[in-house]
């Protein structure tokens, strides 16, 4: 395999297996939260905040975690053929059917930079669009500018109200990880099909 | 495009993904990806991110992680090590006598974990190799940790029950103490059927010699360590509550600076008392552990003092610092539980949310309306024809889905019909564990004989895996019947408790 | 011409929509018969309530049935939307603040701005206390976590309450799993059709609100498409809605309050309430001083009481 790809596969692989080790780490957070909360209710006035900042936790914790748990091939397949296959054929429709898998992961990824648009004031149609002018307005006019381009920012329907762009920036974020670590799959069979283990 | 169509084809391509061995979230994403984007119209295409928001809202799967994290804390630190040579000193001069105490060794890991893996490793580490080498017949040995594990997630807590109750919307409580009583009632089946089969086969299952069994029966090397202050708190903190000298509430706070009390003057020869006895005896202070455990965990949840998805913290936090006071957590422990709790709760996560998705399109394009359809109007079945022929179907199912899976992609769609059949919901998630359950020990296919073949030593084969289930499975077959028959077995516990 | 298939979501579950919308959306299918056809879906069943707005806006769901606050709508009459406190007394004050006041005009305006067809409010139920404890002195409501609506929520939560969002399917569900303590989200005759009674043991007479509007919303686009004449049906079938609850609930408060087995009743005096009232006259200057579309749906609520309270028996007594 050319080089260039070898070297995406190993960034891709370093950067994702670190983020997943930070990742990892998280349930200590989600576990100190609910304690917390158990404690506060007990002894003092229940806390506003921690079974929604508990939620946010959990979700950074699967969707960061996803790409360094397909390393670890934490994620079921169903093997009633797929078991008796020689890795050759694994290689074979592997490279194939994660097309599939990554159609999903876009599809998802579309969704959550629609809906953290929509969560920064863009009710348009073309999300996209605005983050290229969002970034552009960043660049070119400085962070004043761009804040103007900002709409209605989104609130969580609860009365605690946290804005919901950073969890929803998160999501965009861990599923474009996602997409990076299924090319790197990708790569990784196209190469053992021409037998070059990377 | 007409309902009953779009239906077929939803599942039929979905069953094809899943054929191809993708990872099973991709395969049932991608159907439910492509189905919204060319079926739903405008805007189908955002479908699969909201049940990401969907996912998050729904607080009860914050218990997900907490029990996966508890699970393997207990089987990595092997503090379950104790609990075993108490049931194998026990049971062992009974005929069957080890097997029986491996059920109940299964009883009592189930009651501190949500999964039935963590009970397949734990017996397969500690109980398989010496019950071989102690003379146990390999098919009796093995189908007895299969069907002790699958206590796991019929006895609470059991992270399959909370997903049934995501799926059901029924309370998670109830759906817990509805699978106690079923539970206990099939180990004690499994204990018969031992027993039973080892007085007519003593080959089976040798019982222990006195010579065995001597190293036992001297005075123990360890002693049993009192120490004041837990006995202190374990005596009076009860005692002046039920006085009513000071409230619950605050009677936790004390019992946690007693505690703490406890820890750090675990050492000093002034604040204890070393007991040295028979290591018979001694052994059998070895369940204090795992229910003190359970008890952390249960009784504040069980008084309202605090929620599920806390006690599911506190219950994960206990296991936690057990391992440590008892030296367990070194280093290794520690990466592999945070590590796999990881790999396991993504594993569940991202099935959950592609079928979350899946399952609103296949909602939202009608095809849920057509299943319905199709089982009440068109085939003309009565109630029961409907369930019984829903729990052979899982047990089809479960030849090649394995046991998240299955709960995400077919529960959805059977758990609204069995309410509209009339049948409680309590109930049915009852029988949907132990259904899953024989399904996945049933041959040539099944998760937990896979699973039970990568943890054994190779001298047991897929063959003997498949012949030591047979008998188990047609015990939970019985089991299933009668509480099918009997629905007091499950809804007794959940009613007596819940009831105004 | 090929039939017209709308998808609509409501706020409600299964249970509670058999009574606030589905009796007039059965009607409206019956009667556009193969031109239309409106598929009803519950609670979160295709996308969460938090994303309701969201998704009626964007198209991927055709028309909704919710309060402004719980779809949180990007608007600034959210606020307004659920229980805004003590702005009602009765049922029917609700569709004459609408209709007679002025709110349709401003509600239709906040929503064109945003790219959504307001159709119609009506009126909603009171909103009383069901908890597992009784509540009998504000002191009481110290340290509970309530299920309610964001905005009520805000407002209680200077008298200790704790208040909770969560899905609406999974309420009861959280009573017993004791995420929660109680719930301000509705009055009797929900508590005992959606199975919150069976959950919760006791019932506080005193309300934060008489009454408060729910409405029918749709994809601006979807709705400009349909002719006139379905439009105008649509319109008829949301005022039978409206019409259905203004005697379900007038007559299920009364009846479950006396009649009803599962809870019990207990009040504050007046006196005490009284100043939860105060406070809310506190909030609504707060409210106002947001921004000059919430200072005039709150000076419209002012005068609209004002007007109640000179007008003497039966519109307010005292
Ligand atoms: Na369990
Ligand atoms: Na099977």
């Amino acid at each position: 395999m050319p080089r260039a790809i070898k070297s995406y596969v190993r960034a891709i692989d370093a950067m994702n297996r670190l983020i997943g080790r930070f990742a990892m780490y998280l349930i200590f957070v989600l576990v100190g939260v609910l304690l917390w909360s158990s404690i506060s209710k007990t002894f003092f006035n229940p806390s506003l905040w921690t079974l929604e900042t508990a939620q946010f936790v959990m979700v950074a914790y699967y969707i960061l975690g996803g790409p360094y748990s397909i390393q670890m091939g934490s994620n079921v397949r169903m093997d009633l053929f797929y078991g008796s296959w020689s890795l050759k054929t694994k290689a074979w429709v592997d490279a194939f059917t994660v097309l599939f898998l990554m159609f999903y992961l876009g599809v998802l990824f579309y969704g959550a930079i629609s809906s953290t648009a929509y969560s920064l004031g863009y009710f348009g149609l073309e999300p996209f669009q605005f983050f290229g002018d969002l970034v552009m307005t960043l660049v070119t006019e400085g962070p004043e500018a761009a804040s103007a381009k900002l709409g209605y920012l989104e609130r969580s329907s609860t009365a605690w109200r946290p804005f919901m762009w950073p969890i929803k920036t998160i999501l965009c974020f861990g599923v474009f990880l996602m997409l990076l670590q299924c090319l790197a799959e990708l790569f990784r069979d196209l190469g053992r099909l021409r037998g070059d283990d990377f | 495009m007409s309902y009953e169509l779009i239906a077929i084809m939803m599942f039929a391509g979905m069953m094809l993904m899943l054929m191809t061995g993708q990872r099973v979230f991709g395969a049932i994403g991608f159907v439910g990806a492509l189905a919204g984007m060319l079926l739903w119209g405008t805007g189908g295409s955002e479908i699969p991110f909201s049940a990401a928001m969907k996912l998050m809202k729904w607080y009860p799967l914050l218990t997900l992680p907490m029990f996966i994290f508890m699970g393997y804390v207990l089987s990595e630190s092997k503090i379950a090590d104790d609990l075993y040579r108490m049931f194998h000193v026990w049971m062992g001069p009974v005929k069957g006598g080890l097997a029986i105490g491996t059920i109940g060794l299964m009883v009592l890991i189930s009651a501190m974990n949500g999964l039935s893996v963590a009970g397949m490793a734990i017996g397969a580490t500690i109980a398989l190799p010496e019950l071989l080498r102690r003379g146990y017949d390999k098919t009796l040995v093995t189908g007895t940790i299969q069907a002790g594990s699958s206590l796991g997630i019929l006895v609470p807590p059991s992270v399959v029950l909370v997903l049934y109750a995501m799926i059901a919307r029924q309370p998670v409580g109830q759906l817990w103490l509805a699978g106690v009583v079923p539970g206990l009632l099939m180990a004690t089946m499994f204990i018969i059927y031992i027993y039973l089969r080892a007085r007519m086969q003593p080959e089976l299952g040798p019982a222990m010699s006195p010579e065995d069994l001597a190293e036992y029966e001297r005075i123990s090397d360890h002693p049993l360590r009192l120490n004041y202050v837990v006995l202190a708190l374990l005596v009076l903190v009860p005692l002046v509550v039920k006085l009513g000298v000071i409230e619950a509430k605050p009677a936790i706070g004390v019992a946690l600076v007693g505690s703490v009390l406890a820890f750090v003057t675990r050492g000093i020869p002034a604040f204890y008392h070393d007991v040295f006895m028979r290591e018979k005896y001694r052994l059998l202070f070895s369940g204090v552990l795992p229910l003190a455990i359970f008890a952390a965990m249960m009784v504040p949840f069980v008084n309202g003092w605090t929620s599920l998805v806390e006690s599911s913290a506190i219950g994960a936090m206990t296991a936690f610092v057990a391992a440590i006071l008892k030296g367990r957590m070194n280093k290794e422990v520690f990466e592999t539980s945070v590590r796999s709790t990881l790999g396991i709760s993504c594993m569940f996560m991202w099935i959950i949310l592609a079928a979350l998705g899946f399952g609103a399109i296949f909602d939202g394009l009608g095809a849920v309306k057509a299943i319905e359809d199709l089982f009440t109007t068109q085939l003309g079945l009565s109630p029961w024809m409907i369930l019984i022929l829903m729990q052979l179907s899982f047990i089809v199912m479960g030849t090649f889905l394995d046991d998240t899976a299955m709960l995400v992609i077919v529960a959805p769609l059977y758990v609204p019909l069995v309410g509209a059949l009339g049948f409680d919901l309590i109930w049915y998630g009852v029988l949907y564990t132990i259904t899953t359950q024989i399904a996945y020990m049933t041959p040539p296919f099944g998760y937990n004989l896979f699973l039970m073949r990568a943890m054994a030593p190779p001298e047991i084969g897929l063959k003997d895996i498949y012949v030591s289930i047979i008998p188990f499975a047609a015990v939970m077959v019985v089991a299933l019947a009668l509480v099918m028959i009997f629905p007091q077995i499950a809804l007794w516990l959940p009613e007596y408790v819940y009831g105004k | 011409q090929s039939k017209i298939t709308w998808r609509m979501q409501t706020y409600a579950g299964a249970a509670l929509a058999e009574h606030v919308v589905k009796p007039a959306i059965d009607m409206f299918n019956k009667i556009a018969g193969d031109r239309m056809q409106i598929e009803l879906y519950y609670a979160d069943q295709l996308v969460p309530t938090g994303e309701l707005f969201r998704a009626m806006q964007r198209g991927t769901i055709d028309a909704v049935q919710s309060d402004d606050d719980s779809m949180a709508s990007p608007t600034d009459v959210t606020v307004f939307g659920g229980y805004f406190p003590f702005a009602s007394r009765y049922s029917l004050d609700v569709p004459v603040l609408f209709n007679k006041y002025g709110l349709n005009e401003i509600w239709d305006e906040e929503y064109s701005k945003v790219g959504v067809k307001h159709i119609s409010a009506g009126a909603w139920d009171p909103c009383h206390f069901a908890t597992k404890d009784p509540i009998r002195s504000l002191a009481d409501l110290k340290g509970k976590r309530v299920f309610t609506f964001p905005t009520a929520g805000r407002f209680l939560s200077q008298f200790g309450v704790v208040p909770v969002t969560l899905p609406w399917e999974d309420i009861e569900v959280a009573m017993q799993t004791g995420e929660l303590d109680g719930i301000a989200w509705s009055g009797i005759t929900e508590d005992y059709t959606v199975g919150w009674a069976d959950v919760t043991n006791y019932f506080l007479t005193n309300n934060i609100s008489g009454a408060w509007a729910g409405s029918f919303f749709a994809n601006q686009g979807r709705w400009n498409e349909l002719p006139e004449d379905l439009q105008t049906l649509f319109r008829v079938c949301c005022d039978q809605s409206h019409y259905y609850r203004q005697w379900w609930y007038w007559g299920g408060e009364a009846d479950l309050r006396v009649n009803g087995p599962k809870m019990e009743l207990t009040s504050i005096p007046d006196e005490e309430w009284a100043t939860v009232e105060d406070a809310a006259y506190k909030f609504w200057d707060e409210i106002a001083a947001e921004s000059p579309t919430k200072a005039r749906v709150v000076e419209i609520i002012k005068k609209y009481n004002a007007d109640m309270q000179k007008a003497g028996r039966p519109y307010r007594y005292g």
